[in-house]
């Protein structure tokens, strides 16, 4: 109800107070002028009629007989007009149907005071003033006592309430033209908060799609110029801790990957130094051979973490560009299993043939990264289902253990992320999955984690098999 | 805001209901006077003074009418007051012409200045400003008369001993 009565739009409130305002002000003003003016007009009417009465009793009066008879009342009724009532103790003399009007309470004011007197009266032929008064005996000493005559007259108002009505209707018609021009200022007003108001509205959208730059001028000195000044500030401090904050990631990384380049070096060195550490190691005590073998092992997983960190650091620096070429998906797949030995620990299944614009290098990692994975940290059987539609290549890699806990899901792609606080010293470089779903994304796809219906973790790769030419280009 | 709606509410029934209202009984002012009945004469006693005489006439008349009678004399009326004489002598037409201007009466008697006494002035003066003050004049009203042949002065305005 509440909502119906007060529109929820600026404009509109704002047009909807001007002119409740200045409507209000307007009648008030008209309302009291045109009140002021009927209550003169009443007034004056009611003293020029009573006036004009005493004057037409006070001329006639002398040639009155006293006491008066029948003909002398009658007399002085035709004198006074139509619409009167003449009395004389027990003579009446009335004329007109404004007579019978004459109140009670007024005979009895005409009695008591001794003066001329009015009353407005509200009948059904509309408003009446009465006019009582009584005729006075004058003395030489300027004593007057009364004669005994009353003489009431009636005097129609029907015309002065035309009048008042006529002036309500120009007050009513003044207040109605002050409505176009509250309307427009309205209008105006509303305009020149409302543009601020919309600039700033823009702005904000901006900064909230990312524009950072975006700014909206304030004009003026009011509070919507202190407004806009303020959300000025707000972007520029916005827009500068966002700055230094890529600042220093971009700083954080060229370190990772100053650090890992510095390091390949001395691994190469150490890499050589371990092949013939390796070729010397049977002729060791069992004690020193397996000292030995695990520095080759753990040598070589810094190998693979140093590589890997290189990669991340390529991707971190945008870098990275695919080498697109004509790919059969099964038969990319299906090399990536047999090169590391898994086919025989793998179920396979792959259409016949689904080609494809991949960079081959980068599939194998992601492919050999998800069912190295579901290897270790899954029971088999493992599957890779290889499916093709016309939009896209799919590849699902599914164990049968116990799947991902709910709480690790969001987590498997984030970096050095291991679920088992306790298996930190698997042979993964935790690098493993990010760098799958960077190549994914590389080739405009999407690498997703879940679990199967059975229970055991599935990971599905999505390849678009359009778009790889522009990546190519890029 | 909902104050607002009732404010425009009490404003727009203010003024539907603009009118004339029925009123109290109110005071307007003095009442007419006039009635009497009858006219006093002012006559001159033995004693040579200004007596007051009634007439019953039946109304006050004007004051051409009470002159008119004044003129005609004393005689006939009230038995008692058969001592009463008048100092103005007889004359052929009795008629007054009588001006009432504000604040002042002016009487076109048909006597010369010369043929009145003081006394018979008074009666004049004081006949007219009888009638005057009964109908609802000031008895402060001066009387100026216009004689057939005027005196230097004679028609200064004049009072009447015994009223005001």
């Amino acid at each position: 109800m509440r909502r119906r009565l007060w529109p929820r739009g600026l404009r509109a409130r704002l047009l909807v107070t001007f002119v409740l305002v200045t409507v209000l002000g307007a009648a008030a003003a008209a309302w009291s002028s045109a009140g002021s003016a009927s209550t003169a007009l009443v007034d004056s009417t009611q003293r020029r009629l009573t006036e004009a009465t005493a004057a037409q009793i006070g001329a006639l009066a002398p040639q009155l007989s006293y006491p008066p008879d029948q003909a002398g009342l009658d007399r002085l009724r035709a004198a006074v007009g139509p619409d009167t009532l003449v009395t004389y103790r027990h003579l009446r003399s009335a004329d007109g149907a404004g007579a019978a009007l004459v109140t009670e309470e007024l005979r009895e004011a005409v009695r008591v005071r001794g003066r001329l007197v009015a009353q407005r009266v509200g009948g059904d032929g509309g408003s009446w003033l009465l006019i009582g008064t009584p005729v006075m005996i004058t003395d030489l000493d300027g004593t007057r006592t009364p004669s005994g005559i009353e003489v009431y007259a009636a005097h129609d108002l029907g015309d002065v309430e035309r009048r008042i009505d006529g002036l309500t209707r120009s007050a009513i018609g003044t207040a109605a033209l002050a409505l176009p021009p509250a309307a427009l200022l309205a209008l105006l007003a509303a305009r020149s908060v409302l543009r601020p108001v919309r600039e700033l509205r823009d702005t904000a959208r901006r900064l909230a799609d990312g524009d950072l730059g975006a700014r909206s001028l304030p004009q003026g000195a009011d509070e919507l110029a202190e407004l806009t000044a303020t959300v000025n500030e707000m972007a520029e401090s916005v827009q500068a801790s966002m700055a230094a904050m890529r600042r220093m990631q971009a700083d954080a990384r060229r370190f990772a990957a100053d650090v890992s380049h510095e390091l390949r070096t001395p691994l190469s060195t150490l890499t050589a130094v371990m092949e013939v550490l390796e070729d010397a190691a049977d002729g060791m005590d069992p004690d020193a051979r397996e000292s030995a073998r695990m520095a080759i092992t753990e040598t070589h997983r810094l190998v693979r973490l140093v590589e890997d960190l290189m990669e991340v650091s390529r991707f971190d620096a945008g870098t990275v560009r695919p080498r697109l070429e004509e790919v059969d998906v099964a038969g990319a797949v299906r090399d990536c299993l047999r090169a590391r030995d898994w086919l025989d620990r793998v179920e396979l299944t792959a259409p016949a043939e689904s080609r494809s614009r991949l960079d081959r290098r980068r599939l194998d990692v992601i492919v050999a990264n998800l069912v190295g994975n579901a290897l270790r940290h899954g029971e088999p059987p493992v599957r890779v289902d290889v499916s093709a539609s016309p939009g896209e290549v799919r590849i699902e890699v599914t164990d049968a253990g116990r799947g991902l806990p709910e709480d690790v899901l969001p987590h498997v792609f984030d970096r050095f992320y291991k679920a088992d606080a306790a298996r930190t010293r698997t042979p993964g470089s935790g690098l493993g999955l990010a760098i799958a779903l960077e190549n994914a994304r590389l080739h405009g796809g999407d690498l997703t984690a879940g679990n199967a219906d059975g229970g055991g973790a599935r990971f599905v790769l999505r390849l678009p098999r359009g778009m790889a030419d522009q990546v190519e280009d890029g | 805001m909902r104050r607002l709606w009732a404010a425009a509410a009490v404003a727009l029934l203010a003024l539907t209901g603009c009118g004339i209202q029925p009123s109290e009984v109110t005071d307007a002012g003095e009442p007419p006077t006039g009635v009497a009945p009858g006219v006093t004469l002012y006559f001159v006693d033995r004693r040579g003074e200004l007596r007051p005489q009634p007439r019953e006439t039946g109304r006050l008349g004007t004051i051409p009418d009470a002159l008119t009678l004044l003129l005609l004399g004393p005689g006939g009326f009230a038995p008692g007051d058969s001592a009463l004489r008048t100092e103005i002598p007889p004359v052929e037409h009795t008629r007054v012409e009588v001006t009432v201007d504000d604040g002042t009466i002016e009487l076109r008697v048909p006597l010369a200045e010369h043929e009145l006494s003081p006394l018979g002035i008074d009666q004049l003066v004081c006949t007219a400003l009888d009638v005057h003050v009964r109908s609802g004049g000031s008895p402060a009203t001066t009387v100026r008369i216009l004689f057939t042949v005027p005196a230097p002065g004679s028609d200064r305005p004049r009072t009447c001993p015994l009223i005001g």
